[in-house]
């Protein structure tokens, strides 16, 4: 196998593929990434894979092959050495049990991997729609800031994609707080609906590393088929990953739909004093919130330890309401909306809150809640 | 073990030398014969000690009670210099039943065991610690389908737990009457090394939470 291709397509291409590593193979192959140099429906191509047997991640670029052919090298070395050599065409050589990397003045050998003991890797499902990269990425990164991280309940760690004709909703909850996203899309059939549970942390690092392309393409395979699988292709390229079993909780009765009191507040401003007056919540005290008339005040800390307190303006329609919240959690909601004022509605104060943006008109309905479960206002 | 504070400054000498100046502090002599001097911070750390086998020799030197306890081997010495005593008191404590760190482990398996479609609906329990020739199974349960699962149960999951779990599985599988055997691999915490180490061995891992099997309410309010 010989190519050439430029310093920066290459670093990219690897670099992305990296990502796919396994930390701890537990097979020395699958802490390799895959070189295949061939000619595809016309086109010369370089074709760079990993896998790790959970997530795979394969990326294609157009080069110029001299001799067509396939190779297996480490891929964190390969990573490392394509991100620090030279802005100049880089030539891969790949010589049976050596791979030698030449750009410039520099030369590097490596020792291949057995590419016969590689696993296959999965087979990308049927396409089952696209959607804008930069929309996918910002809706999925508002959702999955709400997963649970901790594998008591392994289905919280993921995101629930809810597919329904043009509407794709996204959810996620660690039982503090819920967030759902809901956005329209191009199904390739318009009368679908399906549903599927996708890692939290995957989905969130593949919506960001795609936005490289315009469009992205979502394919999901039928519940049918066996193993679970989505599958993401954008910008060429394309990564699967394995979904997560077990039954989401049925959140949308958690969401209520009538409010006491509605307060909203200019979103900066309220995110500053919230990161200021926490300053002295330790971990898992909370932060006090007093919403009245024209007014908000922040408070923190009891009187045996530092306090805190600031005022703030902020509008309210309906009954004056104290709640107390965990200030990590709110900041995450408030963060995550993308208005530049924050909308929170209230029933009572043992109650879970909305959070939203405060829509552009007052007819049309936010598309992003992020459910916030109040503390215990601490006395 | 006799507990004595008393205002005293102590010396040690030996392969090093090292002073306490006078201040009152509290002094343990156990049923060992070790000595320790502590003050009032450090849990459980002393500021100066004699390991046992040592021995204590008591003195009068211009008013002041002196104890010299000298190491049986080393010869080296820790000097306490006592100028007066706020208490002194001896108890007979007997031999001590000794830590049981594996407390929770048992409850654990009773929970889980009461508890056992913790691991997946339909799940029923065939017994706990179902005996084999090298030793008991913490459970041994059916799933949906009715397979055999085979449950180790650690505090804190270790390559160790999945090594243990992978000997009982090589066992049960040749049982006829319960072959194909499953494994879970069931723990407050499962390391990541465990983890592979599972994942390699098609041994499913599955975390385990305390207090919800307990029914104990969680501090902070949740959501569901």
């Amino acid at each position: 196998m010989k190519f050439r291709v430029e310093r920066d397509v290459l670093a990219d291409a690897v670099a992305w593929t990296a990502r796919a590593l396994p930390v701890r193979p537990s097979v020395p192959v699958l802490a390799g990434i895959l070189l295949d140099a061939n000619e595809d429906e016309g086109t010369q191509k370089l074709k760079l894979s990993s896998f790790d047997y959970e997530v795979s991640a394969q990326v294609s670029v157009d080069i110029d092959v001299e001799e067509p052919g396939t190779t297996l090298v480490s891929g964190r070395l390969l990573a490392e050495i394509t991100r620090n050599l030279p802005p100049q065409t880089v030539e891969i050589d790949a010589d049976g049990a050596k791979v030698v990397v030449s750009c410039g003045s520099a030369k590097f050998t490596l020792l291949t991997l057995p590419v016969e003991d590689y696993p296959t890797l999965p087979k990308m499902p049927q396409v089952t729609g696209s959607v804008g990269s930069d929309v996918f990425h910002a809706a999925v990164s508002q959702v999955a800031v709400a997963a649970g991280r901790d594998d008591t309940l392994p289905m919280l760690t993921g995101v629930r994609v809810e597919i329904e004709g043009d509407t794709l909703t996204l959810a996620s909850t660690d039982r503090y707080r819920l967030a759902v996203r809901e956005l329209t899309w191009t199904p390739e059939n318009p009368g679908m609906s399906a549903v599927a549970l996708v890692p939290a942390k995957t989905l969130a690092d593949t919506a960001k590393s795609l936005t490289s392309g315009a469009e992205v393409s979502i394919a999901l395979s039928d519940a049918e088929s066996g193993e679970g699988m989505i599958g993401f292709e954008g910008g060429g390229r394309r990564t699967t990953t394995r979904l997560l079993d077990g039954e989401f909780p049925k959140y949308r009765t958690l969401l209520p739909d009538s409010f006491g009191s509605v307060a909203e507040v200019q979103k900066a401003e309220f995110m500053e004093a919230v990161k200021r007056v926490s300053l002295v919540a330790e971990r898992n005290t909370p932060l006090r919130l007093s919403f009245s008339q024209g007014r908000l005040v922040l408070e923190a800390g009891t009187g045996d330890e530092a306090q805190a307190v600031e005022a703030l303006d902020s509008e309210l329609e309906g009954e004056d309401i104290q709640i107390a919240f965990n200030s990590a959690f709110l900041l995450d909601g408030l963060n995550a909306i993308d208005s530049d004022i924050a909308r929170l509605q209230f029933t009572t104060s043992t109650k879970p809150a909305i959070i939203t943006g405060k829509p552009a008109d007052e007819e049309s309905s936010s598309d992003y809640r992020y459910l916030i479960m109040p503390v215990r206002l601490s006395s | 073990m006799r507990l004595v504070i008393a205002r005293c400054s102590v010396d040690y000498v030996g392969r090093l030398t090292a002073h306490l100046p006078l201040a009152p502090r509290l002094i343990l002599m156990k049923a060992d014969g070790s000595v320790s001097v502590h003050a009032d911070d450090r849990a459980f750390k002393p500021l100066n000690w004699m390991n046992p086998p040592c021995t204590v020799r008591e003195s009068e030197e211009d008013g002041t009670h002196l104890w010299t306890v000298t190491h049986g081997k080393s010869g080296e010495k820790l000097i306490l210099r006592i100028e007066e005593f706020l208490h002194d008191s001896s108890h007979e404590l007997g031999a001590d039943p000794g830590l049981q760190k594996d407390g929770v482990e048992a409850h654990l398996q009773e929970l889980l065991a009461d508890h056992i479609t913790t691991l997946g609906e339909g799940y029923t329990l065939i017994r706990r610690e179902y005996p084999t020739a090298i030793g008991p199974v913490d459970i041994l349960c059916r799933d949906a389908e009715g397979g055999t699962v085979a449950v180790e149960l650690k505090r804190r999951g270790d390559i160790d737990g999945v090594e243990q779990l992978t000997r009982y599985l090589e066992l049960l599988n040749r049982d006829p009457a319960l072959k194909p055997v499953r494994g879970v691999f069931a723990a407050q915490e499962i390391k990541p090394q465990a983890r592979v180490l599972a994942g390699d061995r098609d041994i499913d891992c599955v975390t385990l939470d305390y207090d919800e099997l307990r029914g104990i309410e969680p501090d902070v309010p949740r959501l569901f």
